[in-house]
């Protein structure tokens, strides 16, 4: 197969939001022109210097021609005991109702496709969908603008906090082709609201998938998210997520990030603190193993004063695994008692493996505490050198300590069920690597 | 409006170093071209092999694009608009010793408080004076010759040791690496040839002291030192220049060749004329500089208090090829007014056990531009490497700004690296602290400054230390409040 030199093939012929409002389809053309403008980043593009995009390129992924009906049963093996969400589905990105359970929901939230909402009540998105990520957004997220299906929108009203959690759940089924799945969401939360969304990609069979998901998250002022992705595609799948973050006065937002799957994976974090005293906390978990490629890139802007952000990622790395970490603090002119922290740690437990990692700070204000730091290293003999004494054997040892490693990032995890899955699936991935 | 004498002496005193003596120097015109290039070569009796690498280096050149990554700002040079070579007049006669130095010259250096005489006494330092583009003055020539040690011009060199130079110029760094090491390669005009034999320990510090000194000219110094298997030696370079309008580009290239257990400490204050507060008319500082740890278990460390010139370029390197090898750098960068700076350093781990540390202080005033761009690679091979990398920067005023880059490349599990940056102010509470005990303002973030540094001071030698500590005073004064 000859490979392709731009992502102009995305554009056309997919089953985008046809009906809506005007503003609507201006928005879409505009993100189309611009995706045609923007072309291919190649490695001179500093946010593409450590990943290539040509394996992406080979590939001739294609907007589904209609919708995949899976039987109620696909959903069985991805769903988690004890964990009882309202949970939304999505099948290569769209929306499936018949699998969805989002129960009763209290007043003043308002959940469901994104499609529908645009048909039904359009006012209610005007203004908010694709305001975070701007006119001048990157590429794959300027690409999903223009090619989006259908998503979740989620809006809470002014001081309503729901406890149950809420769940996208994202199934890639393969058997149709190569289907490139873009799915939106758009979430915002009004002054003083609270919520836990928890979105999870899952690949069910080995078949190539690429996911380009964006989700637009805007903070009301006090208002509290904790955000978890959980990304555990298929080996042969490619997986692109943008989060744009927009944080009003005194806002919270928690997000942990997990990555597990996919032979090639992506995650752009873009967040603004333009409200002082705004909160924002992000950690991340990344397991790269054979042919796998795991990118992060972080872009935290302290535009207003007194904002604070944490910025923890750590990674474990086997096989012929490769990581990127490109983390940002921008700390705007003026935006004095800015807080931030960074560190990336990483965990090498193969000659093969490879890591770039690349924790920027870029200040501009005098009166802030700003630090990063990052590490690469790998198990110490003297570190295992403790349980072999106790009688473990050096894999078990091995696996104990990389997944006491991996633990502080599980332990962010707000429910125990997710907790105890994704120690599982680390546990069964350090199995497999050493194995 | 009326103003004091005493005002007016004031406001004209903010550039210490700043002024021009009036010698005579024969300047080519302004331009570049191969001819000017083959009468620069003509000019110092090359030998044809230098001649046709100078050729070489411009017809790539010619070929090549300005570099826009750095952070830095300024308007585009006109390359032809430079004059691209000036020597002090008579060089046929150049002065054999101290006495027959050009007097106007001796008063220049007696300006800058540089008395070569006194130095000889004190300080037991070889200077190899550099007055504009060619060395006018080297002493100790014979203390040095007595170890074996070569230390001259490297225009001497070319003629005296064409062998080594053949050898050595541009194995570190080739004219292709970059656009100003490339145009470096093809004119450069002066500079120092140090080459240390075999198991020897250069019996004393050698320093060069460099000076724009000719109107509207660059400066394009070359500087190689080899260090033989076994040997030591630990160089000095520091340097002032005379206030003027036109911004003066500084395109350096310094090459250091470590061979086995070879060790060499190379260290630099640099503080040329950073422009006036609206930051016109300073130094533009665009140098490469690069040490090769060719040889097992060899060590190469810079030091660097950079305080000076309107815009830094400067990244010095440690290629840590040979096993053990050692690369270490150690910096102090201050901006103030309007000076931007884009300096650091990049380790490249090549073989197995290789080691490296790096640390960086930064301090911004002002309205400056700092920025920290850093690179730590470890190659497939560098079984058992190790970094440990620190980058604090202290942020003086709301109108500075501060970046710090570091960029991480690991393909070898067995390596272990740690890097850190923090990024701050001078916390209240050690101002308080000095202030309630009786410390003026300025007096107080000097001493606070001073011991933010301390790390990297440590690793200056004696003299330098002492130096650098003055200049950074200095250099902070008007910055606070």
């Amino acid at each position: 197969m000859t490979a392709a030199s731009d992502f102009t093939s995305w554009l056309d012929g997919g089953r985008t939001v046809s009906d809506g409002p005007a503003w609507l389809a201006d928005w879409r053309a505009r993100a189309a022109q611009r995706a045609r403008v923007l072309g291919v980043p190649g490695r001179k593009d500093e946010s593409w210097r450590y990943t290539s995009l040509s394996a992406l390129l080979e590939q001739d992924f294609r907007p589904a021609a209609g919708p995949a009906l899976p039987a109620a049963s696909a959903l069985a093996p991805a769903l988690i005991t004890g964990f009882e969400p309202h949970r939304l589905v999505f099948v290569n990105g769209d929306f499936v109702a018949a699998l969805s359970t989002s129960g009763a929901l209290p007043e003043g939230v308002r959940l469901g496709s994104l499609r529908e909402r645009l048909a039904t009540d359009p006012g209610a998105l005007e203004g908010r969908l694709g305001r975070v990520a701007g006119a001048q957004a990157p590429l794959f997220s300027t690409l999903n603008a223009a090619g989006f299906q259908d998503g979740a929108a989620l809006l809470i009203d002014p001081g309503v906090a729901l406890e149950q959690p809420i769940e996208l759940l994202h199934l890639s089924l393969g058997d149709t082709g190569a289907i490139l799945a873009q799915p939106r969401h758009c979430i915002v939360l009004g002054e003083g609201a609270r919520a836990t969304l928890i979105e999870r990609y899952l690949g069910l069979d080995g078949a190539g998938v690429c996911t380009n998901a964006v989700i637009e998250v805007t903070l009301g002022q006090g208002a509290e998210l904790r955000h978890e992705r959980l990304q555990d595609e298929g080996a042969a799948s490619f997986h692109l997520s943008t989060l744009h973050l927009d944080q009003a006065p005194g806002s919270r937002y928690r997000g942990v990030n997990i990555g597990l799957g996919a032979r090639w994976a992506r995650t752009e974090l873009h967040c603004g603190c333009a409200g002082r005293g705004a909160e924002c906390d992000l950690q991340g978990l990344y397991l790269a193993g054979d042919g796998q490629l795991m990118d992060y890139h972080l872009d935290v802007i302290h535009s207003v004063p007194e904002c604070t952000s944490r910025e923890n990622f750590k990674g474990i790395l086997y096989g012929r695994g490769r990581a990127v970490f490109d983390g940002r603090v921008l700390v705007a002119r003026d935006a004095q008692k800015s807080d931030a922290a960074m560190s990336n740690r990483n965990l090498m437990l193969s000659e093969q493996a490879e890591i770039d990692t690349k924790p920027q700070l870029e200040i501009l204000a005098d009166d802030v505490k700003c630090s990063h730091g990052t590490t690469v290293g790998q198990i110490e003999p003297e570190m295992l050198f403790y349980p072999r004494a106790r009688g473990i054997a050096e894999p078990l040892a091995r696996r104990m300590l990389c997944l006491g490693f991996a633990g502080e990032i599980i332990e962010a995890l707000s429910h125990e069920a997710l907790r105890e899955q994704v120690t599982e699936q680390v546990g069964a991935r350090l199995e497999q690597a050493s194995g | 409006m009326t103003s004091t004498p005493a005002v007016d002496d004031f406001v004209k005193s903010d550039y210490e170093h700043g002024f021009v003596t009036e010698i005579e120097s024969e300047t080519f015109p302004p331009g570049l071209d191969e001819d000017v290039i083959r009468a620069i070569s003509a000019r110092k009796g090359e030998p044809e092999f230098m001649t046709e690498w100078r050729l070489k280096a411009f017809r790539h050149w010619q070929g090549m694009a300005k570099p826009t990554w750095a952070a830095v700002d300024y308007p585009p040079i006109d390359f032809q608009a430079i004059s691209y070579f000036s020597a002090p007049k008579r060089p046929e006669d150049a002065p054999k010793s101290l006495d027959e130095i050009d007097p106007v010259l001796r008063e220049t250096y007696d300006k800058l408080g540089i008395p070569i005489e006194e130095q000889k006494a004190l300080a037991g330092i070889a200077v190899d004076a550099v007055f504009d583009s060619v060395s006018v003055a080297t002493t100790f020539r014979a203390t040095l010759a007595e170890a074996g040690v070569i230390f001259c011009s490297i225009s001497e060199a070319v003629h005296d040791y064409p062998e080594l130079i053949q050898q050595y110029l541009g194995s570190v760094v080739p004219h292709t690496d970059n656009f100003y090491a490339c145009l470096n390669a093809a004119v450069f005009s002066d500079g120092t040839f140090v080459y240390i034999p075999k198991g020897v320990r250069c019996p004393m510090e050698l320093s060069t002291y460099f000076r724009i000194n000719a109107r509207n000219t660059g400066q394009f110094e070359r500087t190689l030192i080899v260090a033989e298997p076994g040997s030591y030696v630990s160089y000095l370079e520091g340097c002032t220049a005379p206030q003027r309008d036109e911004n003066q580009l500084h395109a350096a290239v310094v090459e250091l060749v470590a061979l086995d257990d070879a060790e060499i400490k190379y260290s630099t204050v640099q503080n040329w004329y950073p422009g006036d507060a609206e930051g016109r008319g300073g130094i533009y500082n665009f140098v490469t500089k690069r040490g090769d740890c060719r040889g097992a278990r060899s060590k190469i460390s810079w030091t660097q208090v950079e305080t000076g010139s309107a815009i830094t370029w400067k990244y010095p390197s440690c290629l840590l090829r040979g096993e053990g090898s050692i690369g270490e750098f150690y910096s102090v960068a201050v901006t103030k007014g309007r000076q931007q700076a884009d300096t650091g350093t990049k380790m490249i781990h090549l073989a197995p056990n290789t080691r490296s540390t790096i640390v960086s202080k930064g301090i911004s005033a002002g309205r400056s531009t700092q920025t920290y761009r850093g690179l730590v690679r470890i190659g497939q091979r560098a079984a058992g490497a190790r970094n440990h990398t620190q980058c604090d920067s202290l942020l003086i005023g709301d109108r500075c700004t501060a970046n710090t880059l570091p960029y991480i490349e690991v393909k070898h599990p067995g390596a272990r690296m740690e890097h850190e940056a923090t990024t701050s102010k001078i916390s209240e509470d050690e101002l308080f602290y000095c202030r309630s005990r009786g410390l003026g303002e300025e007096d107080a973030v000097s001493m606070i400054v001073n011991g933010f540094c301390k790390e990297v001071f440590n690793e200056l030698p004696m003299e330098f230390a002492v130096e650098a500590q003055k200049l950074l005073s200095i250099s902070l004064e008007g910055a606070v409040g």
